[in-house]
């Protein structure tokens, strides 16, 4: 299989970056998108060039390093996939792939396809956790969770924080991610102790993060690989208005 | 020296309390002069650099992600056991370190086991409080499953992502402690070397991935939560950056390492298709709880699977072991595979695969059930082979997971460096020559949470009046000079071969005669063709870029530096172990019908290897079964 | 002002502006009737409204709410396209939301151009006196119809009004679901039935609103 990759490449993040054309022979279907760029690096090596900078770790979608905008989607062509998840056999003999960072103000360029996604650690370090130390805790089953909450917990304590919702979204909005994580406190009795504060704060700390304010594209929902709905961000939004009128 | 594992005195069970009420403590006011480095940000990493923050130690804590939510506990897909006995199936503390001990075929400290059964349930209401959302009955109490090699069921679990539930839980609680200003966490930084100071580890060199500088950082102890070093086969179900490098720079500053060869192969991954693959896929072990394996009875067998009448199937784990089956633990299911592999009977493109097939299952249960329990993992299964496993069977294949072996520890954690700690994955504790499905998950948060947390004041009482020296100590720069010269040195090579080819060649011979089953010959040839591959990377490696910016290629190189030292360690371990235990199967040591054949006679002890100029020198740590008395591991 | 309280500004807005709109397409029907009937009871109608304390207030919170609709949706886009700074060269959005949500700006920007032309014609005309002065009916009533009807026979301007309620459409179709979520509204089957909600109304309110004018032009 052929393909010919135009991929972004920048020296650092003040520099200028640009699409760069690479064709590629000898790639099977069967190759990850992943491994097609590993592959690419490779003979970039022993043609004396430097590799393509991108992120991957787990490579079985769960824990987020990886995302790049391919063909002018957040992850690829598919619906609710990590870019490690995306094979070759979803493109043609022949195609031109283009790959480009995920682009947010908030994610500034560290180099090539590597973005800095330390935004989302600091809106987390907002109080996305209870504050309870080691050692405290009470009985597990004394505290009882009907399964439907736990259950609509889960699905937004799925979250892989990749910062696909952010690179897909025309505003750049981080209400996915947000909601996502104080939806998943909140709505546990562990956590509502602190849910208005968590709230209050971490809203903030995403604005002054500069990410944008959300618009409901959906666009986030279609290529969340944790499958969050945008519900998530208008149940966001209606314990926004409910700790600022009600208390 | 002499191997101290430090096992406090009195009966099994009191053991840990005696050790907490003798172990020395330290005042508050002490606790915030004195500082802690953290190498790894996993479950044990981020569990132990929040505790220790939290009782007021100044905690520096780094990985090599971009952040701390991403390190490779976050994969761990079944679940994490605990004896609670909330399903009243007569599980109990002493049933559980039972079923760790016997599932580590005999080959761990019946005191560390023992802690490990007794610290599971306060896990689970550490777990349970900071939000984790565990599954639940429709009445709000906590739920469980069975997991591989038990016969109880004290898995708890969160979907299929139990792994990134607990770990997003010990990011936010490191988060919290971020936030406080008593952790300062330094994603992006790659730890190279550890610098050893009068015998005591007093701080790390780093390499700032982003930008290449090479930083100093000093503290009054070391801790290493770096996880396992399964990519030294290249193809794992390890993240793809997972390495060895900080444990193996460790063990060659006077940290024993143990049990290196202890590996456990997976059985129910993903198989490999071509040389470019990267990483194996894991599909949780949960599937076995109702597909069924099998290979053609015919060798080379081309037709469809679903062309093959049942009579011309063989269940060889339903055969082989009729009271467990298709449940038999993994390191069993794993070997069994192989071996009908091996015989020719595999299937798929490469004939490296067996089938797990849920036929049988949907028939009795009815699709929709199936859907509902493991929908999830038949969607991934699809997106990544294009194969929709309702119609036609699964095609697994046997992979490396994880290192049972590790860091030496005694009973504290600490390694035989002073101050040098090492936790979770990369020690050597509790998991003896096997590891229980489940089990990952609650030795890596016990140690980071539970045990690191009150032991190591145990040994910073001693440093409080001493203070670390700080990065202006000579061996600082030394250290730092080395680690400069090593990079340098790569970078200088410019040769014809990528660190890719020496990694899958390495991977080969790895894979070959170090994995499911070993023999004399074949790790004797193993350590030859090592040395080998040694001697040609360091002649022929090329790495493009420099050692100033982003560069992912010198990255992989130099932790394949330390892979290909660490396999020679892996081959030395596996031939002087001269029995089959665990994970660890000696071909020359089996029974007529292939089952494993321990030898406590002679190998009653943890085999504990002191690095010495570029050589090995074994140490024995003899095991004693003061408890419990080892018998014969049988599934049968 | 953060980005809770500008956004929550433009649904609230929408919302009544939403209202209005069901309120005015529902008067414009009398439109289609019997001249005779349609004139008496359309100016009728319009007097009602015109001297009405009531619908001044109203009027008046109409007005200040499409002010603080397009100023603060103004602002959220300047914002969000700083936000987002640099655009991707290749964006397929299409494949993964409706291309109205990606242009509510746009769209609310040819709205806002209809608004102001459809108030030039009527309601500085009428309200205001600019321009031709408008006569009565039999019944002493401003005679609005005979506003509306000549407007109508104008094909440009019936071109013009009938063509500009497309994008009334797909704004009021993105805006009205979108307006709820802002809002609070999570209930996962209730967005479902608010989506198709939202489609019949802008369907409603965009041929209701551009099919009239073409009724009278050919009545």
């Amino acid at each position: 299989m052929k393909v010919t990759f135009k991929i972004w490449r920048q020296e650092q993040s003040d520099a200028k970056g640009a699409l760069k054309s690479y064709e590629i022979d000898g790639l099977s279907e069967d190759m990850s998108f992943l491994e097609a760029l590993d592959f690419l690096n490779e003979s970039l090596v022993l043609k004396n060039e430097k590799v393509i900078a991108f992120e991957s770790d787990c490579r079985e979608g769960i824990c987020g390093s990886c995302g790049v905008f391919i063909n002018g989607r957040a992850h690829g062509p598919h619906d609710n996939m990590a870019t490690c998840q995306v094979h070759m056999r979803s493109f043609k003999d022949g195609d031109t792939i283009v790959v480009e960072p995920w682009r947010a103000g908030a994610f500034p360029i560290v180099k090539d396809l590597v973005v800095d996604r330390s935004a989302f650690d600091r809106i987390i370090e907002q109080g996305a956790y209870i504050t309870a130390k080691t050692g405290t805790a009470a009985e597990a089953n004394a505290i009882l969770i009907p399964k439907e909450v736990a259950d609509s917990s889960m699905d937004v304590a799925a979250c892989i924080g990749c910062g696909a919702c952010v690179a897909t979204c025309k505003n750049a909005s981080a209400a996915l991610f947000v909601s996502a994580k104080i939806n998943h406190l909140n709505k546990l009795p562990q956590g509502q102790p602190e849910g208005h504060k968590r709230l209050l704060e971490m809203t903030t700390q995403m604005e002054l993060e500069n990410f944008g304010s959300c618009t409901f594209t959906a666009a986030c929902e279609m290529e969340c690989p944790a499958e969050i709905s945008i519900s998530s961000i208008a149940e966001m939004n209606a314990r926004y208005i409910k700790a600022k009128f009600f208390g | 020296m002499t191997l101290n594992s430090k096992i406090p005195e009195g009966k099994l069970e009191d053991k840990w309390r005696n050790y907490q009420s003798e172990s020395r403590l330290i005042n508050p006011a002490n606790k915030k002069n004195l500082n802690i480095i953290v190498v790894g940000s996993g479950l044990a990493g981020a569990g132990a650099a929040a505790t220790l923050a939290e009782l007021g130690y100044q905690v520096q804590c780094f990985c090599y992600q971009d952040s701390a939510r991403r390190a490779h506990s976050v994969a761990a897909q079944g679940g994490i056991n605990a004896a609670k006995n909330y399903q009243h199936d007569g599980d109990s503390v002493w049933r559980m370190f039972y079923d760790t001990l016997k599932g580590g075929d005999f080959r761990s400290r019946e005191a560390n086991t023992y802690r490990l059964a007794e610290l599971s349930a306060p896990l689970i209401d550490h777990f349970v409080q900071q939000g984790v959302p565990f599954a639940r009955e429709y009445g709000g109490v906590l739920a469980n499953r069975s997991f591989g090699g038990v016969q109880v069921q004290r898995t708890f679990y969160a979907r299929g992502q139990t792994g990134q539930q607990l770990l997003l839980a010990a990011y936010s609680q490191l988060s919290k402690m971020i936030r406080a200003k008593k952790v300062a966490m330094l994603p992006r930084h790659e730890v190279l070397d550890i610098v050893v100071i009068n015998g005591k580890a007093k701080g790390v060199i780093v390499r700032e991935l982003s930008t290449g500088q090479i930083k100093r950082f000093a503290a009054d102890a070391v801790v290493l939560a770096t996880g396992g070093y399964s990519r030294v086969f290249r193809l794992s179900t390890l993240a793809i950056n997972c390495n060895g490098s900080a444990i193996w720079k460790a063990h060659k500053r006077g940290a024993f390492f143990a049990a290196p060869s202890f590996t456990q192969i997976h059985p129910t991954a993903l198989p490999q298709t071509s040389d470019a693959q990267s990483k194996l896929t894991l599909m949780s072990e949960s599937l076995r709880n109702d597909g069924r394996i099998w290979v053609p009875k015919k060798k080379d067998d081309k037709r469809k699977p679903i062309d093959i009448p049942e009579d011309e199937r063989d269940y060889y784990l339903e055969r082989r072991y009729p009271s467990f089956g298709n449940l038999a633990p993994r390191d069993i299911a794993s070997r069994a595979a192989k071996e009908r592999i091996d015989a020719g009977h595999g299937v798929g493109q490469l004939k490296n695969a067996v089938y797990l097939d849920f036929k049988h299952a949907i028939t009795k249960l009815g699709k929709a059930a199936i859907e509902d329990k493991y929908g999830n993992l038949f969607t991934m299964y699809e997106k990544i082979t294009g194969i929709n496993a309702y119609q036609e069977p699964m095609k697994i294949s046997p992979a490396a997971h994880f290192s049972m072996g590790g860091l030496w520890v005694d009973y504290e954690l600490m390694t035989t460096i002073l101050g040098l700690y090492a936790i979770g994955e990369c020690n050597y504790s509790d998991h003896g020559a096997n590891r229980l499905g489940a089990n990952s998950l609650l030795q890596t948060s016990i140690d980071g949470y539970f045990i690191l947390p009150n032991t190591i004041n145990n040994y910073l009482e001693g440093e409080i009046g001493e203070k670390h020296p700080g990065v202006e100590h000579p061996e600082f720069a030394h250290v730092e000079n080395e680690v400069k010269a090593h990079i340098k040195k790569i970078l200088h090579i410019n040769g014809n071969r990528t660190t890719d080819d020496f990694h899958r060649e390495l991977g080969k011979v790895m894979w070959q005669e170090c994995a499911m089953s070993r023999n004399k010959q074949g790790l004797e040839l193993a350590i030859l063709q090592i040395k080998e591959i040694k001697e040609q990377f360091w002649n022929d490696i090329k790495v493009t870029g420099t050692d100033t910016e982003m560069n992912p290629e010198l990255e992989k190189a130099l932790r394949l530096a330390d892979f290909i030292e660490l396999a020679i360690l892996m081959c030395t371990d596996a031939l002087q172990r001269d029995e089959s235990c665990g994970a660890h199967f000696r071909e020359e040591y089996q029974t007529e019908d292939g089952e494993a054949v321990r030898n406590d006679a002679d190998f009653n002890f943890v085999s504990v290897w002191e690095y010495h100029a570029g050589d090995f020198k074994l140490h024995k740590e003899m095991l004693e079964f003061e408890y419990v008395k080892p018998t014969v591991r049988s599934y049968k | 002002m953060n980005l809770f309280f500008r956004k929550s500004i433009v649904a609230a807005t929408g919302l009544f502006l939403c209202i209005f709109l069901m309120v005015h397409v529902s008067a414009n029907i009398i439109l289609v009737f019997p001249e005779a009937t349609a004139r008496s009871l359309y100016n009728a109608y319009s007097t009602t409204l015109r001297e009405s304390m009531l619908i001044s207030i109203v009027a008046y919170l109409l007005y200040l709410s499409i002010i603080f609709h397009v100023v603060y949706a103004g602002i959220i886009t300047y914002k969000n396209r700083n936000s987002k700074g640099v655009q991707n060269t290749i964006n397929h959005n299409k494949e993964n939301s409706s291309w109205a949500s990606q242009n509510m700006g746009v769209l609310g920007m040819l709205i806002l151009i209809f608004i102001i032309i459809h108030l030039v014609n009527f309601w500085a005309r009428v309200k205001l006196g600019i321009g031709e002065t408008v006569g009565t009916d039999m019944a002493g009533n401003i005679d609005v119809y005979e506003v509306t009807f000549t407007l109508f026979h104008n094909p440009y301007y019936v071109l013009f009004y009938s063509i500009l309620m497309l994008p009334l459409g797909f704004h009021l179709h993105h805006g009205l679901k979108s307006a709820f979520k802002t809002l609070g509204f999570y209930h996962k089957k209730g967005l479902s039935v608010l989506a198709k909600i939202s489609l019949i109304y802008a369907l409603i309110l965009s041929v209701g609103f551009g099919i009239i004018p073409i009724i009278v032009y050919f009545k």
